[in-house]
């Protein structure tokens, strides 16, 4: 029992214990006060190591549930704690899965998918939260299938009418810089390669907002724009020394992966960066390509509303004299290098100029694959009833003949 | 009725779009038709059109059409009256559609109407106004101002037949050149045929699935030959509730679209999951098709069951979607 009492009646420290109606009291021996009574607890051991017992253990919850519920629910709570989620998350993850195990679709599944099912409750608690998740973190914690998650996934928010808010790219950057071992000189991580967390997460910030504003972003999968964006971020803060590190090399150093469409994403960047420094009057004297456009990314980034408006065209590739003299209320050297070059463009003809200035559109769209676009319907497809006559000859030309359906039957094994 | 309304229509856009010449007394239906420029210089001079027409019922008759010249074919200078007159009239329509309250115009005119529109050759030069004839009220609809002029083309359709016999499969697949059968994979025939170009389903309880037609009549008919196929390899097949089960449009609305935007503002009709999928998924709930958007500006809609539902479902996104053109 708990170490030895006194009774508060009478002094004495003779307590037994006694069984009035096989309910346990604690009684003075001297004087009968009943020290406690009705104690509620249910293991012995745990009495002994005074810890709380909880609801779920004293009462027979456990028991109702059954052994896949209760190994789900189990599963949900280690994936919050793996996430370091907050307890409000883990609460409203395991009323999502009890809602959705219960459910039809999902009671009678593969063990696999009420794996997944675990981690797109917790999915979901996260987003709804603004707690910047990604379906690639869950799938590799749960060693799922992406594209199983992804169904499971869309059927969870049918199944339970779920609204889920978008994903914020801004704390994605920050989440998932939060994971790059770069912030530390160590072993692995050279001196002049290590830099500080809060620059190198306000520059990816502002290359990645640069990015969505060229449409870069939309439609794309986020990481490796992220990806992308860090490489440049991190070469640019200090030029001298990193850029002879390679993208696979700097995603090595940092101990996470490169994901394969983030060189298509670096490429893209550079485009854009390299477009906005050739408005940069000072830039285009020295001749940028896309190796040495990194160190000044700090100057495009701080002028690249304005670069941004005078690199790309808007939409219609015509009013370039337009936009030449909104350049003007711009700091004058600037307007002057851009106004002499659109100048310099217009004597000579409207085909130079549209090489420099292309119009801000998706990449999809600036290079459209060339696909076969299925005609319109022609003009005598469009006069078919659907009830005219189906001539004999036409239906005869998918049977066979006698001597093809020998020869059919000789080939065929199984018949 | 049909030809004069399509040509009242077909009028306005001809001249001098209206959008920027008369006063729009047309309220937006969606929160985002905001470029609808309105000329508050222009609306002064129908300020007593304006009130005539707001105490006007439905009731055409009563209007005053007399400021319509009685020869239609005139210069420039009659033309301005009959454009006041189809002012007139455009802002009876506008104040019946204060009146509505509805998120979306469902009429079934409105797809078919906007459908003849799209249709209709290079509109008339001046001098084609026609006799305005007192019209029977119709549902207020969208001017042919806001309306997209793109027409969604058909890609797909799936139908179903019931051939009501049994078949045999094995003996079909030995009979016929174009089938394939794997029942090992597939418990049903796959057979198809070069016109129309189609693809068909059949199972051994009779039912058949058609797919693969590009309008209604060519599945049908394509549907047809496939019977006469089974009916030819000796099966006694008939054609039987045959029914349109689903069908798939597509179109391009030519302007990039900011997918992010479009999910803020629709959430609860839209799911854009760039990790998964690039498009964005639009459910739209009347008419009830689904609609993948996507960033380049093409549009794919489907799960319709009637033609007229996707056309109607392209002209409710497409106000929304120019809404995000110009947030780039």
């Amino acid at each position: 029992m708990s170490g030895q009492r006194k009774c508060p009646d009478c002094g004495s420290s003779e307590i037994v214990e006694d069984a009035h109606y096989a309910q346990n009291q604690l009684v003075c021996a001297d004087c009968g006060f009943i020290l406690t009574e009705g104690l509620l607890t249910t293991t012995f051991q745990d009495e002994e190591h005074l810890q709380e017992v909880t609801y779920s253990r004293s009462t027979g919850q456990n028991e109702q549930l059954s052994r896949c519920k209760l190994r789900g629910i189990k599963r949900v709570q280690d994936l919050c704690k793996v996430l370091y989620l907050p307890a409000v998350f883990e609460e409203t993850a395991l009323s999502y899965f009890q809602r959705a195990i219960e459910h039809p679709s999902f009671h009678l599944v593969s063990l696999e998918k009420k794996e997944i099912l675990v981690g797109c409750c917790v999915f979901v608690t996260c987003r709804q939260h603004n707690w910047p998740l990604t379906m690639g973190t869950i799938c590799s914690l749960l060693y799922a299938d992406k594209e199983l998650f992804a169904s499971v996934y869309l059927c969870v928010l049918k199944e339970l009418e779920l609204d889920v808010p978008a994903l914020s790219l801004t704390d994605l950057v920050k989440t998932h810089l939060n994971s790059f071992k770069l912030f530390q000189s160590s072993a692995s991580v050279p001196a002049k390669f290590a830099e500080d967390k809060e620059k190198m997460v306000a520059r990816t910030i502002q290359i990645v907002e640069l990015a969505s504003e060229t449409w870069l972003v939309t439609g794309r999968h986020p990481i490796p724009i992220v990806t992308a964006a860090a490489y440049l971020a991190w070469q640019s803060l200090q030029p001298v020394g990193r850029l002879t590190c390679t993208f696979p090399r700097f995603c090595k150093l940092a101990g996470t992966d490169l994901p394969p469409p983030a060189h298509l994403r670096l490429k893209e960047l550079n485009d854009i960066l390299l477009r906005m420094a050739s408005q940069l009057a000072w830039l285009r004297v020295l001749n940028v390509d896309k190796k040495t456009v990194v160190k000044h990314i700090g100057d495009l980034l701080q002028h690249r509303h304005f670069l941004l408006r005078s690199s790309f065209s808007s939409g219609d590739t015509e009013d370039q004299s337009a936009t030449a003299a909104d350049n003007d209320s711009e700091s004058s050297p600037q307007a002057a290098g851009c106004s002499a070059q659109a100048e310099g463009c217009q004597p000579g003809g409207k085909q130079k100029c549209s090489s420099v200035r292309r119009p801000l559109l998706p990449p999809c769209l600036i290079n459209p694959r060339k696909r076969l676009r299925t005609a319109a319907l022609s003009p005598s497809d469009q006069a078919i009833t659907g009830d005219e006559a189906i001539s004999d000859s036409e239906i005869e030309q998918y049977l066979r003949s006698q001597e093809e359906m020998l020869e059919f039957r000789k080939a065929q094994a199984w018949h | 009725m049909e030809p004069s309304l399509e040509n009242y229509w077909d009028q306005s856009p001809g001249q001098d779009d209206l959008s920027s010449a008369g006063p729009q007394l047309y309220t937006p239906m969606s929160p985002f038709d905001t470029d609808l420029p309105i000329q508050a210089a222009q609306s002064a001079s129908f300020d007593s059109h304006l009130d005539q027409s707001k105490e006007l019922s439905t009731d055409f008759s009563s209007v005053d059409l007399s400021f319509l010249p009685d020869d239609l074919n005139q210069e420039n200078g009659e033309q301005t009256h009959s454009e006041d007159g189809h002012e007139v009239q455009r802002e009876q329509y506008g104040s019946q559609l204060t009146e509505q309250d509805s998120g979306f115009l469902n009429d079934s005119n409105l797809s078919q109407l906007s459908y003849a529109d799209a249709t209709q050759p290079s509109p008339e030069t001046s001098g084609a106004c026609p006799p305005l004839t007192p019209m029977t009220p119709i549902t207020p609809m969208t001017p042919v101002s806001e309306s997209s002029g793109i027409v969604p083309q058909l890609q797909n359709i799936v139908s179903t037949v019931n051939l009501a016999c049994k078949l045999d499969l094995k003996n079909i697949a030995l009979h016929a050149r174009n089938a394939e059968y794997n029942p090992k994979r597939f418990a049903a025939v796959i057979m198809r045929i070069r016109e129309p170009r189609t693809t068909a389903l059949i199972f051994s309880s009779g039912k058949m699935v058609c797919t693969g037609a590009k309008s209604e009549e060519q599945s049908r008919l394509a549907a047809r030959k496939y019977a006469r196929v089974v009916q030819k390899l000796g099966f006694p097949a008939k054609f039987l509730d045959f029914k349109i089960q689903n069908m798939v449009g597509s179109c391009d609305v030519r302007f990039p679209i900011r997918l992010e935007g479009l999910v803020l503002t629709h959430q609860q009709f839209s799911s854009y999951e760039p990790e998964l999928f690039p498009g964005l998924i639009y459910r739209m709930v009347k008419p009830r098709i689904v609609l993948l958007i996507f960033v380049s500006g093409k549009v794919v809609l489907t799960g319709a069951k009637e033609r007229s539902e996707i056309y109607e479902a392209f002209e409710n996104i497409y106000p929304i979607l120019k809404g995000f053109k110009k947030a780039s």
